[in-house]
């Protein structure tokens, strides 16, 4: 008797702690997956069928199949954001990476009493605020009384205090991603700074044996062994363009014209001012599905270098 | 298990001893204070256009001890914006402030708002802010203060020039020309925001072509349309010529007051809400005045044409109808000479109220004078395309824009958003 009653009490004790486990696992889940659940997934489900209504958010919803993607892709605004978060995509990588390449490869090899000091000024203009950084920008771009228009105006330089910076199409864009580079460029100096240090020393003394220092040595040992994060860079700025919102809006409000108008800022002015929740919907799931597109990008990258590399 | 129920029994019985005493020996309640809760533009502090918000919550409060007012100041544009999106989600405050017009319009038919047109028509008021706040013949709300658009022109530069305010467009364009030969920029704008042209426009369509607007709203007439494109026109070649300055699309609406206040610009077409600070010593040393905008010869608009909107304006939503007669009483004080009188600028629609300054009293004689007053088109047009129409005006400043082609553009999105041309 005891001896077939032994394992059944084992293998229900077994069984009661296998159940508590499942149950400890799930509460601890239940409440990030409510969450998730709640203020991410239905929002995007919900966006996604909003894009198929005309809807002013107030009114009743009419189905209207397509016609929100269709018109989207006949609207200027819409053209022009998406023409723009693209050029800011491909400037971003072709200025600000490098330049942050350029930074954090100076910060690591030339140590001194400046270094420390310097990578907090340079990661500083990453922690502040985008309002504050756009207050900034329009204090130092303002036609009438910034700082280049009146040092302009003092040294009797007529062609930089005639120079219209958010006010002319052509120079608009690159005032706002002027400060932009300066705001974003913290984060990928202090990335790479980490990368860098992570080259073993091993290398860098068989370079020096070999003569290959400074430059040469940033050129021919460390940017080969920066590829893998180089292009997550890429990919991180690619997807951060598209979701482009609060310094252009609140620096030019995507203006003069469209000269500065995001993604975002199109998605915002479709359902906020102008009451077209279908049409804003349909720019979010643009915007989506070219995040989503870039992040597989990035994850296959990772898959195939391995994150550690 | 019988335990457990006797110990049920006693609880129950106690906690209905309990409660039953409880309810013979109480007193009688002290009234509960009715919350209005209340969304607003601007922080209640003691600045010039502040003035007026700060005096109806204190003055409301101290006056009504039985309501407990809680004011909250969302800015512009997040009053707007988050009125919006709680509308969406019909989670409203029972107050909020507005311009009225076609937005309040929007939220009046989607059964938002509390119609309180027989509560209203006791309060005395002027009827350009009582059509402001209402819609489809009922209304909604009060506009205690009610801005008209005109032209601010600096006296002190006419007078040292030599120059008078004109009356005519044609004279108008002299005194532009007389201006920039002397390095004066005749008009200040503030392009960059987008809205603040459409002041300036809106006056040369009426001028060109009288009530082109109410057609064009009617859809009888198009937004493409000869009033309108010929309106463009002279704008454009305004522009071109200087007469908004060397970087328009540059400078905010901020940067336009600066030019103002500093006399760097001459005229300034806008509403009268910046009576108060043209007005105010500390805030320009310039002797600024107000004036009804020109006539064209051989066009149809009269100086007493008028483009006004609610300055200052307030509704009631569903989440006051059970709070009806405190939210009367609410818009009856802020519809009182007491509040409306610690505005130093705005042109009050208060019977009663004398004007607070010589700047106001000018823009209160042009506005007494107005024989039709038309409301801002980007609030009484639909809300799908005031942005764009918007846009579409600061296209004029862009060189070598087509300001035919923009305007077509723009009356087929009309067409697409509020139907097409009636035949």
């Amino acid at each position: 008797m005891s001896n077939h009653s032994q394992p059944t009490i084992g293998s229900a004790i077994r069984k009661k702690t296998e159940w508590d486990r499942k149950i400890f696992v799930a509460a601890c889940i239940f409440p990030a997956l409510l969450f998730l659940g709640l203020f991410m997934y239905y929002p995007i489900v919900e966006t996604f069928r909003l894009s198929f209504m005309k809807s002013s958010g107030l009114g009743p919803e009419i189905f209207v199949g397509l016609d929100n993607y269709t018109r989207l892709f006949k609207d200027p605004e819409f053209l022009a954001g998406l023409k723009n978060v693209f050029a800011w995509a491909f400037w971003s990588i072709i200025i600000q990476i490098p330049l942050a390449f350029y930074i954090a490869f100076s910060l690591t090899f030339y140590v001194n009493r400046f270094t420390k000091p310097l990578r907090i000024i340079y990661y500083l203009a990453n922690v502040l605020p985008s309002a504050i950084t756009a207050m900034l920008g329009k204090f130092i771009f303002s036609p009438t009384n910034g700082i280049l228009n009146s040092l302009g105006t003092t040294l009797g330089w007529n062609w930089l205090s005639d120079l219209d910076f958010l006010g002319n199409q052509s120079l608009a864009f690159w005032s706002v991603f002027t400060i932009a580079t300066w705001t974003y460029t913290g984060f990928p100096i202090i990335y790479l700074m980490a990368r860098i240090e992570q080259i073993s020393k091993d290398i860098k003394e068989a370079a020096e044996l070999d003569g290959v220092t400074g430059w040469k040595y940033a050129f021919y040992i460390v940017l080969p062994n920066l590829t893998y994060p180089l292009t997550i860079l890429a990919v991180l700025c690619t997807i951060g363009s598209l979701k482009l919102f609060d310094l252009p809006y609140m620096m030019t409000t995507g203006g003069p014209g469209y000269a500065t108008v995001t993604l975002g800022i199109t998605l915002y002015r479709h359902g906020f001012i102008n009451w077209q929740y279908g049409k804003a919907s349909a720019i979010g799931v643009v915007i989506f599905l070219l995040s989503l597109a870039f992040t597989i990008i990035q994850f296959s990258w990772q898959h195939k270098k391995g994150d550690g590399q | 298990m019988k335990k457990f129920a006797i110990l049920c029994l006693l609880f129950i019985l106690v906690t209905t001893m309990v409660f039953a005493q409880g309810d013979k020996g109480a007193v009688a309640p002290v009234a509960e204070k009715t919350k209005l809760t209340i969304w607003g533009r601007d922080i209640p502090d003691t600045s010039a256009d502040h003035m007026y918000v700060k005096s109806l919550i204190e003055g409301f409060q101290a006056a009504n001890p039985d309501i407990e007012l809680e004011y909250i100041a969302l800015g512009d544009p997040g009053l707007a914006d988050k009125t919006k999106i709680a509308m969406v989600a019909n989670q409203v405050p029972e107050i909020i402030q507005s311009w009225g017009g076609s937005v309040m319009g929007g939220y009046a038919d989607a059964g938002r708002l509390l119609d309180l047109t027989a509560e209203m028509a006791t309060i005395p008021g002027s009827d350009a802010a009582r059509n402001a706040m209402s819609w489809k013949g009922k209304t909604y709300g009060v506009a205690p203060f009610f801005a008209i658009a005109g032209i601010f022109a600096n006296e002190g530069i006419f007078k040292a020039q030599g120059l008078t305010v004109p009356t005519t467009v044609s004279e108008m364009e002299k005194v532009c020309d007389a201006l920039l030969a002397k390095g004066i920029i005749p008009f200040a704008c503030g392009a960059k925001d987008k809205w603040p042209p459409l002041a300036m426009y809106m006056y040369l369509v009426n001028r060109v072509g009288g009530n082109a607007f109410d057609k064009a709203q009617a859809r009888t007439l198009g937004f493409d349309s000869t009033a309108f494109i010929e309106a463009a026109k002279i704008y454009q070649k305004w522009v071109e010529k200087g007469y908004f300055g060397p970087k328009p699309l540059g400078e905010a609406y901020g940067d336009a007051q600066q030019l103002m206040a500093t006399g760097k610009a001459a005229m300034h077409v806008t509403g009268s809400w910046m009576c108060a600070q043209y007005a105010n010593k500390e805030f320009t040393d310039q002797t600024i005045g107000f004036y009804a905008f020109p006539v064209i010869s051989g066009g149809v608009g009269q100086t007493t044409d008028v483009m006004g909107m609610t300055d200052i304006g307030f509704f009631a939503t569903q989440t006051a109808a059970s709070k009806k007669e405190a939210v009367v009483r609410f818009f009856k004080y802020a519809m009182s000479v007491e509040a409306c009188g610690a505005e130093p600028g705005r042109i009050c629609s208060v019977p009663g109220v004398k004007a607070p300054s010589a700047l106001t009293g000018m823009a209160s004689a042009v506005f007494s004078k107005a024989k039709t007053v038309q409301f801002w088109w980007d609030q009484d047009l639909a809300p799908a395309v005031t942005s764009p129409l918007n846009d579409t005006i600061q296209t004029f400043f862009l060189p070598k824009a087509d300001v035919k082609a923009e305007l077509v553009k723009f009356e087929a999105l009309v067409a697409e958003n509020m139907g097409v041309i009636k035949k």
